[in-house]
């Protein structure tokens, strides 16, 4: 198990960017795989894409995200990738299914942005725990799915 | 960001794990604290625990009179009248005990952040904590994991309290855990008993794995 007490920065920074394109063209760039929620923990257990136990502990002033360079040795480097968060993309027939549909989404306090016409949930979980919720809704097509993941 | 701007100072402390226990009223959260602070503490974590209660103090007063910690460990945050919203929406009170507790008594290695939710679906913000259990008991009813109730989904650990009970409410423990199971996609389930401690031990070593590392 590895311990990672703090971000050394981000893979953006010149500095670190050099010595990155030198470990990936020898291969020796290891990549941990957050969520975006995972990105928000100062504490957590994780494994790199090649199989690397860390175990993570950041001081409250700092914060995990996309980049963040954990480890950079001659011979190794571990590098935060978050990944993309996947949205669900909704369509209310007519005004009255949007205010249900809105209504709905904050009871639920899922995280949305407006999209024209559509409201995108940002999915936290699995699409069917969602779609579970909105059936009488999307019965009888009050409301109907744009399209996952878009 | 410079690398050796945001390296700490070689043995410098990092702040406390901090790890929420959320969950329905009556399901056991004051009790599971009363049971995890001595086992915490006799593995020698330096521990201060935060309660949140509606308008009153009586889960922070009940923890400070059991003799289980020093009194002035445990802060209370009254709530009003929505519960999760401190713990979730805006979790500024909670984040201002904690730091508190830091400040008086650090460098703490845990602190435990209780909160009675007002059902099913309260949640813990990530900004507050770094891991949180959810609360439910058998004599909720067996039908409490299927409902899906975002505490029992999203929680780190789900744990079902008073199994002692369940046969008097003729309530089926393991078709709870297979149901839990399935709509917590195989993350884990814990059964405790915590009036006479049983199953506390594995909530200790869950949370000593995922948030301690070195305990």
């Amino acid at each position: 198990m590895l311990k990672i007490d703090h971000i050394l920065g981000l893979a953006t920074e010149p500095a670190i960017a050099e010595a990155l394109h030198d470990l990936e063209h020898r291969g020796a760039v290891e990549y941990l795989v957050l969520s975006p929620a995972d990105t928000q923990r100062h504490r957590l257990r994780a494994l790199t894409d090649r199989g690397t136990e860390c175990a993570i502990a950041l001081p409250r002033a700092q914060q995990l995200a996309n980049g963040a360079v954990l480890l950079l040795e001659r011979s190794r480097a571990i590098v935060v990738r978050m990944s993309e968060v996947e949205w669900l993309a909704l369509e209310p027939r007519d005004a009255a299914a949007a205010l249900e549909l809105g209504y709905c989404a904050g009871n639920m306090h899922w995280k949305v942005e407006f999209a024209g016409a559509r409201l995108r949930i940002a999915l936290q979980g699995p699409a069917d725990t969602y779609l579970e919720r909105l059936s009488q809704l999307m019965r009888d097509g009050r409301v109907t799915v744009e399209r996952a993941g878009a | 960001m410079s690398p050796l701007a945001q390296a700490p100072t070689r043995g410098a402390h990092l702040g406390a794990a901090r790890v929420g226990i959320g969950g329905p009223v009556g399901s056991g959260k004051t009790a599971l604290l009363e049971r995890l602070i001595p086992r915490f503490r006799a593995r020698g974590t330096n521990i201060a625990v935060i309660t949140n209660d509606l308008v009153t103090r009586e889960d922070a007063e009940r923890v400070q009179r059991s003799g289980l910690i020093d009194p002035a460990r445990v802060l209370a945050v009254e709530t009003g009248a929505c519960p999760h919203t401190a713990i979730r929406e805006d979790p500024t009170l909670n984040l201002q005990a904690a730091d508190a507790l830091e400040a008086q008594f650090g460098p703490l290695d845990l602190i435990l952040i209780e909160s009675g939710g007002d059902n099913l679906a309260s949640t813990f913000s990530l900004d507050l904590v770094d891991y949180w259990l959810f609360v439910i008991d058998t004599a909720g009813g067996d039908d409490i994991p299927r409902k899906k109730g975002l505490g029992i989904v999203q929680c780190d650990l789900l744990v079902i309290n008073k199994v002692d009970l369940a046969p008097y409410v003729r309530v089926d423990v393991e078709r709870m855990v297979r149901e839990g199971g399935q709509v917590r996609r195989g993350r884990p389930i814990l059964l405790t008993n915590c009036h006479s401690g049983e199953g506390v031990d594995a909530v200790v070593e869950h949370i000593a794995a995922d948030v301690l590392f070195d305990r």
